[in-house]
């Protein structure tokens, strides 16, 4: 049984990685969620115990951990509200930058970049004058 | 007792109202600072009762121990959670007298408030997880202030690479678990030593990699850059000297208290990672033009030094950590929020956080190196590390300085007096601890001997 919860978690976890270093957005959510399942799946596997419900007065037989059920169902609550911010985060860069492909917001990263560094090179155009 | 509850359940409350308000209305942003500055005095009660005592401990919702959630508030968390509280309020009140733009920013610096307080008082293990998710939803928002292009893709890089870094947390929160049968950080650090090595390992391994996401350590940095420059001077002071402080306690934390062996057996590795940090961040630093891309750079240099710190380990490399943490997030608190700012005081008060950043008397950033080549002082080669990251960081604060100063590259109006005295005021305890550091060196010994019990 934990074999199998190891393989999924892995699976999930790979796919995941894999869709997180994709050019669209979207995608890259995806794999954010997928990766959030992952740690969901270990957490559910952490306390893999067969037994009745751990319903108070205990019973002299074995109860099975309600302490990792817990912990998934918190943090899959937790993980559906970041991926819900995590895409209308998404939403706003698409209607800001009009476009969901990482490498044009590259872009425009790197094109700030360059107009900050030509007018840096303007302004101590004397010193590096000097310094020749 | 009382003051712990109120730390925590005040900002929490408070938060949730404000979030619903219009935070551009002046009187809502005053507010939410009554309510950081609440917190901190709720904190500073808090920890006169905690350091004569060693710790406060508290179960939630009257369950009995060892079922409920621990509330437990030790020197260490303590240190930790002013330190946070007391940023958060510095770049609340910059921005309420700049004038807030957005309706969420106040709930929002009140909510991180919670959970950064959460954060530094829970005594279980998934708690910790979920005031940290708190912490991290509330600054995914705030990184986003501003709302142009800049700040949305700086946002989006912040938000998908730290939820990365969350879930890498919560696998090894798993692992713990599985392993140790308990949530209790009491009662895992007293089990953990009979825990196989090898799953150990792996586990420590999680957690090192997801704290030093959020301290932005060399090979975890590259997030940090785009951020820190994108991201307005205020949410650029919050997310270096109050959210970053989460990855220096977790190292302290989680290494020093749950995993000891573990951090033992990867101090050297530690030792080289933070020096790489160093050295990088200061190289890049050096060759900057403005002081927010500057800043940023540094950052990742400056928490090179409480790596090394934790490396070198024992109650003196605790110390110098927790210290240089502390030393280090005024810094920046103070430097990011002098960026945007112009006349003669901000001058002034920039050179102190240059002193400081440098390790130059009488600035506080002299006491912090100072304990750090004590804790070092084993070690030649860490020494000339640590000496020549420091020589880089006056090169590189001291070009900015020049540039932005004496050649006046910084345009625009003169910034009225209430900034100004505001920048001076945190410059305050920044020179106060530099020319009197018995209280900061007695605290931050105190906070490490929670760890080397």
């Amino acid at each position: 049984m934990k074999l199998i919860f190891a393989l999924a978690a892995a699976t999930l976890f790979g796919s995941g990685a894999y869709l997180l270093l994709n050019r669209d957005l979207v995608r890259v959510v995806l794999g954010v969620v997928l990766i959030s399942q992952a740690s969901v799946l270990t957490l559910i596997a952490s306390g893999l115990t067969r037994g009745m419900a751990p319903i108070y007065p205990l019973t002299e037989r074995d109860v099975s951990d309600p302490l990792s059920q817990a912990m998934s169902l918190t943090a899959i609550v937790i993980g559906l509200a970041v991926t819900a911010l995590l895409l209308v985060l998404v939403l706003r860069t698409v209607d800001a930058f009009e476009s969901r492909e990482l490498d044009e917001i590259a872009e425009d990263e790197a094109l700030r970049d360059a107009a900050l560094e030509r007018q840096h090179a303007r302004e101590h155009e004397d010193e590096e004058l000097a310094a020749r | 007792m009382i003051a712990l509850a109120l730390a925590l359940v005040l900002p929490w409350a408070a938060g949730i109202v404000l979030v619903m308000l219009d935070g551009r209305k002046r009187s809502i942003g005053w507010i939410s600072v009554a309510v950081l500055a609440a917190n901190l005095v709720a904190l500073i009660v808090l920890a006169v009762e905690v350091l004569p005592d060693g710790k406060v401990e508290e179960t939630t919702g009257d369950w009995p121990v060892g079922v409920g959630i621990t509330l437990r508030a030790d020197a260490l968390g303590v240190v930790f959670a002013l330190l946070s509280s007391a940023a958060l309020l510095a770049a609340a009140i910059h921005e309420v007298i700049e004038g807030v733009r957005e309706r969420v920013f106040p709930g929002l610096v009140v909510l991180l408030g919670a959970g950064l307080t959460g954060v530094f008082v829970t005594g279980d293990l998934f708690n910790f997880y979920v005031f940290f998710e708190l912490s991290m939803t509330a600054a995914y928002i705030l990184a986003t202030y501003g709302g142009t292009r800049r700040e949305l893709g700086a946002a989006l890089v912040f938000t998908t690479v730290n939820l990365v870094g969350t879930f890498v947390f919560l696998l090894s929160v798993a692992g713990l678990y599985h392993v140790t049968g308990t949530l209790d950080m009491g009662q895992i650090a007293e089990r953990a030593a009979g825990v196989e090595p090898n799953a150990a390992i792996m586990i420590a391994v999680g957690f090192f990699a997801a704290f030093s996401v959020k301290l932005g350590l060399f090979p975890f940095h590259f997030w940090l850059p785009t951020v820190y420059t994108g991201a307005s001077p205020a949410v650029a002071a919050i997310l270096s000297g109050g959210l970053a402080n989460i990855g220096a306690y977790g190292l302290l934390r989680f290494g020093g208290e749950l995993l000891p062996g573990e951090l033992r057996l990867a101090g050297t590795a530690l030792i080289v990672i933070g020096c790489a940090s160093i050295i990088y961040g200061g190289l890049l630093a050096v060759s900057r033009r403005t002081s927010s891309e500057m800043l940023a750079y540094s950052a990742i240099g400056q928490v090179g030094y409480v790596l090394v710190a934790i490396g070198i380990g024992g109650e003196v490399g605790f110390a110098a950590a927790i210290l240089y943490s502390v030393v280090n997030a005024l810094n920046k608190v103070l430097l990011f929020l002098t960026v945007e700012l112009r006349g003669a005081l901000v001058g002034a008060v920039f050179v102190l956080g240059a002193f400081s950043v440098a390790g130059v008397p009488p600035a506080a950033g002299f006491i912090g190196k100072l304990e750090l080549f004590r804790a070092a002082i084993d070690d030649p080669a860490v020494l000339v590390l640590f000496f020549l990251g420091s020589a880089l960081s006056f090169v590189y604060v001291f070009q900015i300085y020049q540039f932005d100063f004496w050649r006046g590259e910084r345009t625009g109006p003169r910034t009225r007096w209430p900034q100004q005295a505001l920048v001076a005021v945190i410059a305050l305890p920044v020179l106060a601890m530099g020319v009197w550091p018995e209280p900061l060196l007695a605290l931050s010994h105190e906070a490490a001997a929670v760890l080397a019990r």
